[in-house]
């Protein structure tokens, strides 16, 4: 109830965010009867409709994990994003291994493993890419894709 | 007679032990890349051209080699969808519905077997309609104007009802966000950018495919982290692997008719596999009713997409080879690759060029009957996936999606949005909302606004315009009638019920 | 012959995708595969290979984003000074200059070295027209603007769509901003709809519209060149019918600004040694191309004028303030 009022709520204020900068889009001068603004602007109506119809009508609250489940979660979009970073100065090889070593720790926390797996995909895949499937990986530190 | 003279020279050209051997290759090959997600049938034809170099191929072969991949791929999309609820490219997503609720219940094999009939039953007649109509149906193009297709992608917008089986508000909040991102990036018709915050990685919009290998991929990421593993398909004792045959036959007007969908799906230009695909599911399903347990895990659930998207995937050929208009990105693939090859798609190919014509559709019905035979043995390799453990699967998914999401641009922007896609996700699906009718607002989202801004121009703005024209008309008809109107008549049905409760 | 083609053209695809050619030079396609910038990269490149006048095969990369300026800004940011850079460029690239849907970069931030190939522009309208010259379509327009709507493959303000409005302005109709245009995903999809019967009229590339014109579901009414094209004999230009206008989408390359006058006189030459080769003519009769050579610092001059025109014409329409 109560998480399904919030996110109806949330929805219904970005609907609104997004009606207002969809107002704020520049029209250009040549004729066309619709215009840049107005589609945008009932699909943010519509998304505001739908949130108010969840406010008034929602379901049962589903069974949110635990606060240190969520922290797990939140390590592993800090971990997602930083190897998205780290992809093109650092090369395929090191972030993948580093990557997905934490990654599988953190579905099944077994530190040998981890790190075995960490190796084996980062060598593995790479072999995967560049050789099988040829796409033009870099193994270590240099622009990819030339 | 003209049709078997025709046909026999097509498999003149097209079939030899060699190109046979080569048909094996692509399919295998395509079935992998599909299987992959992030990687589709652009990245499959990407990959096969050196490879046609290297091996000397002449124009004959590499037409065979690059159908087998292009079919294989198409093939392939939808194992991972199956196996792991990860759609390998856009039109494998319906798959996720019913594919992997039957691979958590130990039977992806049958899953797997029954959708590869499936994706063969379409794919074939497909081509066979090709082949008997193709110049006849080109000329169902014109008559779909800017009115008609917006009727047809409001048609798609009033099956989602369907898809949320309690919470249609949810489905409508779904289609808004996957419609709201539609719109970023600059406008066709004004030339403006919009919504993109003067960000010049969002000019040309979000791929959708970002989205996907977020919504699905990364999004089962932060699932199993959440859960350990409960609740999933990976390590579910799976059972004996055995054709199907009872499933198959029990759904063969289910392939029919999804062919059927699928194949005029496909022949629109502005529809594609992905329409085909969603309108052969959502219509099966309201046939089938509240009984026929769609989403569950049954077999039609499987049947009805696969036989769509195949079919959608030959009838995406007609537009392509007679008007060079190609109505998806994997037909844009293929038309490209013609074009390296010096054959202008266009009017005149059926008559100027008949032996591409019938060499590629002999190729067709080559690698359709290859992909079929190694589909058996192959699902035996593919179920084996899911007896890898988690803690190797996962992050190699999470790796692969990488790869493929950044093969796409080169940048890491795509791949931050791809993570902020699967934390939505995964929210989502917390929340009950459900996912694909993003997906399909993302992929259909620019095209209805484009439409029917064109309709306003040519109408100036005169809103009846939309329903002028007698296949518009119908298709609101069908809209409103078919999914629309039952929407709230269940509602009145339902709630004698809900007072006697 | 065939064969042959198939095999360079893939010979240029496969060192498109290695990145370990380390001495070649590059040639970036601001688009997707299959465009018309990755095949001037993919030809040009080809070519300029095949006769010797690079030593490895050039490297095709693509780069797609923001209709070409993904790929204008990171040329003028980062490689400002690479002496083994060519980027593929066309009408689209000048149009979008002077429109200014570069984000604010104008065109001497990089050095034009030159066309070697153009697309005439065309006006078709569907065989069942009542249109039977261009001047037919003109007088309708100018007695019923809202009558008549243009459907073409570029967006609006797009260089399909300122063909019509040239044509229109310079036959004296005042209003131009009434004329109806839709710009829908590519050339045969525009040819669909006025064959269809929603459009009027087509404005495309001479390229879009060889099929169609073979199969006889369109009558072209103009073609936009100073003369009529060869192999096209029929076709009669705006010029002779009156209207004094003249609209090819060429296709060359830009190197970047940083570059010393001697290396831009080295990638001047090889570009005239493809224009003058006999595979480059084979190459445009195939593909609908006429010949448009215009190499080496004239062209700059001949970008600016263009550059200007498009710019005084946008702000005239209202595409751009």
């Amino acid at each position: 109830m109560v998480s399904d009022r919030i996110f109806g709520a949330v929805v219904a204020v970005v609907a609104l965010a997004y009606i207002a900068s969809a107002n704020q889009i520049q029209t250009s001068f040549l004729a066309d009867p619709v215009g840049p603004k107005m589609f945008p602007m009932m699909i943010g109506a519509g998304a505001f409709i739908a949130g108010i119809f969840v406010i008034l009508r929602p379901d049962g609250d589903p069974d949110w994990p635990v606060l240190s489940t969520i922290g797990a979660l939140l390590i592993a979009v800090v971990v997602l994003v930083a190897y998205a970073y780290a992809l093109k100065p650092f090369g395929f090889i090191l972030p993948t291994a580093v990557a997905s070593a934490i990654l599988s720790y953190q579905i099944f926390p077994k530190i040998g493993q981890a790190v075995l797996v960490g190796a084996g995909l980062s060598i593995g895949l790479f072999m995967l890419f560049k050789f099988a499937l040829g796409l033009g990986l870099v193994a270590f530190p240099s622009a990819l894709f030339g | 007679m003209d049709l078997l003279s025709n046909l026999a020279t097509g498999f003149g050209i097209a079939l030899s032990p060699y190109t046979l051997m080569l048909a094996v290759f692509g399919c295998f090959i395509g079935t992998i890349i599909g299987a992959l997600p992030g990687l589709g049938p652009s990245n499959g034809v990407a990959i096969l051209i050196p490879l046609t170099f290297s091996l000397g191929l002449d124009a004959t072969s590499a037409l065979v080699l690059m159908t087998a991949v292009y079919y294989g791929a198409m093939y392939g999309g939808r194992i991972s969808s199956i196996l792991l609820n990860i759609p390998g490219d856009e039109p494998a997503l319906m798959t996720t519905l019913d594919g992997y609720p039957m691979a958590k219940a130990g039977r992806a094999g049958d899953a797997l077997i029954i959708s590869g009939f499936a994706s063969f039953t379409g794919a074939f007649l497909s081509t066979v309609g090709l082949m008997l109509l193709a110049p006849l149906l080109a000329r169902i193009a014109f008559q779909f104007g800017p009115a008609e297709y917006f009727a047809l992608y409001i048609l798609a917008f009033a099956t989602l009802g369907g898809i949320a089986s309690n919470n249609q508000a949810k489905a409508a909040i779904a289609s808004c966000i996957g419609l709201g991102i539609a719109m970023i990036g600059v406008d066709n018709n004004s030339g403006m950018p919009r919504l993109t915050f003067g960000n010049m990685h969002l000019f040309d919009g979000i791929d959708f495919l970002v989205a996907i290998v977020g919504l699905f991929a990364i999004t089962e990421v932060f699932s199993f982290i959440e859960s350990h593993g409960k609740n999933t398909s990976i390590g579910i004792t799976l059972d004996k692997l055995k054709v199907p045959w009872r499933d198959i036959w029990n759904t063969r007007w289910v392939q029919l008719r999804g062919s059927l969908v699928g194949f005029i799906a496909g022949i629109l230009p502005g529809a594609g596999a992905s329409l085909g695909s969603f309108l052969a599911y959502m219509s099966e399903k309201s046939i089938a009713g509240e009984k026929g347990g769609f989403g569950t895990g049954v077999a039609k659930g499987v049947a009805a997409p696969e036989a769509g998207n195949n079919a959608a995937a030959g009838g995406a050929l007609v537009p392509m080879l007679t008007l060079g208009v190609p109505g998806s990105g994997t037909t844009a693939v293929l038309l490209a690759l013609l074009m390296t090859l010096n054959i202008t798609p266009g009017p005149t190919l059926f008559t100027d060029r008949p032996e591409v014509v019938w060499g590629l559709i002999a190729s067709l019905l080559i690698a359709n009957f290859v992909l079929l035979a190694m589909n058996v043995p192959m699902v035996k390799v593919f179920v084996r996936v899911l007896s890898v453990p988690a803690w190797v699967l996962l992050p190699g998914v999470t790796m692969i999606s990488f790869v493929g999401i950044y093969s796409l641009s080169g940048s890491y922007f795509d791949l931050l949005l791809m993570v902020a896609f699967g934390v939505l996700g995964w929210v989502l699906r917390k929340l009950d909302v459900p996912t694909v009718p993003i997906i399909l607002g993302i992929l259909l989202g620019g095209h209805m606004e484009d439409s029917l801004r064109r309709a306003m121009v040519l109408s100036d703005g005169d809103w009846t315009y939309l329903f002028s024209s007698k296949i518009a008309i119908g298709l609101w008809a069908v809209a409103i009638a078919g999914f629309v109107a039952p929407l709230f008549l269940r509602k009145f049905l339902k709630k004698p019920q809900a007072v006697s409760d | 012959m065939t064969e042959f083609r198939l095999k360079a053209l893939i010979a240029g695809a496969i060192i498109g995708l290695s990145s370990s050619a380390a001495m070649s030079a590059e040639c970036i396609a601001p688009a997707n595969p299959g465009g018309g910038w990755d095949f001037t990269c993919r030809q040009i490149g080809k070519i300029m290979h095949d006769i010797g006048a690079v030593d490895s095969p050039i490297q095709v990369t693509n780069m797609a984003g923001a209709g070409g300026g993904l790929a204008f800004t990171h040329v003028v940011t980062e490689r400002n000074t690479d002496a083994d850079l060519i980027v593929a460029a066309s009408s689209a690239t000048t149009t979008r200059l002077a429109q200014n849907a570069y984000a604010g970069m104008t065109a001497d931030q990089v050095r034009f070295v030159g066309a070697i190939g153009a697309d005439p522009g065309v006006i078709v309208v569907a065989a069942n027209s009542k249109y039977q010259s261009l001047n037919d379509l003109i007088e309708d327009v100018r007695a019923n603007p809202g009558q008549v709507a243009f459907a073409g493959g570029s967006a609006v303000g797009g260089f399909d769509h300122i063909k019509p409005l040239m044509i229109l302005q310079r036959s004296g109709i005042s209003d131009v901003r009434a004329i109806k245009y839709i710009g829908v995903d590519g050339g045969a999809d525009a040819i669909t709809q006025t064959v269809g019967g929603f459009t009027q009229a087509m404005t495309g590339d001479m390229s879009e519209i060889v099929g169609f014109l073979k199969s006889g579901d369109v009558r072209a009414l103009a073609v936009l060149t100073d003369e009529r094209v060869p192999g096209f004999e029929s076709i009669p230009t705006a010029v002779e019918q009156g209207v004094d206008v003249v609209a090819v989408n060429w296709r060359g390359l830009y190197v970047p600004k940083g570059v010393s006058d001697d290396v831009f006189n080295q990638w001047a030459e090889r570009l005239q040694a493809v224009a003058d080769s006999a595979e480059w003519k084979e190459a445009m009769a195939a593909n609908g191309l006429a010949p448009f050579t215009k190499v080496g610092s004239n062209f700059q001059n001949y970008i600016d004028g263009v550059v200007s025109d498009i710019r005084k014409l946008s702000k005239e329409i209202g595409v751009i303030q």
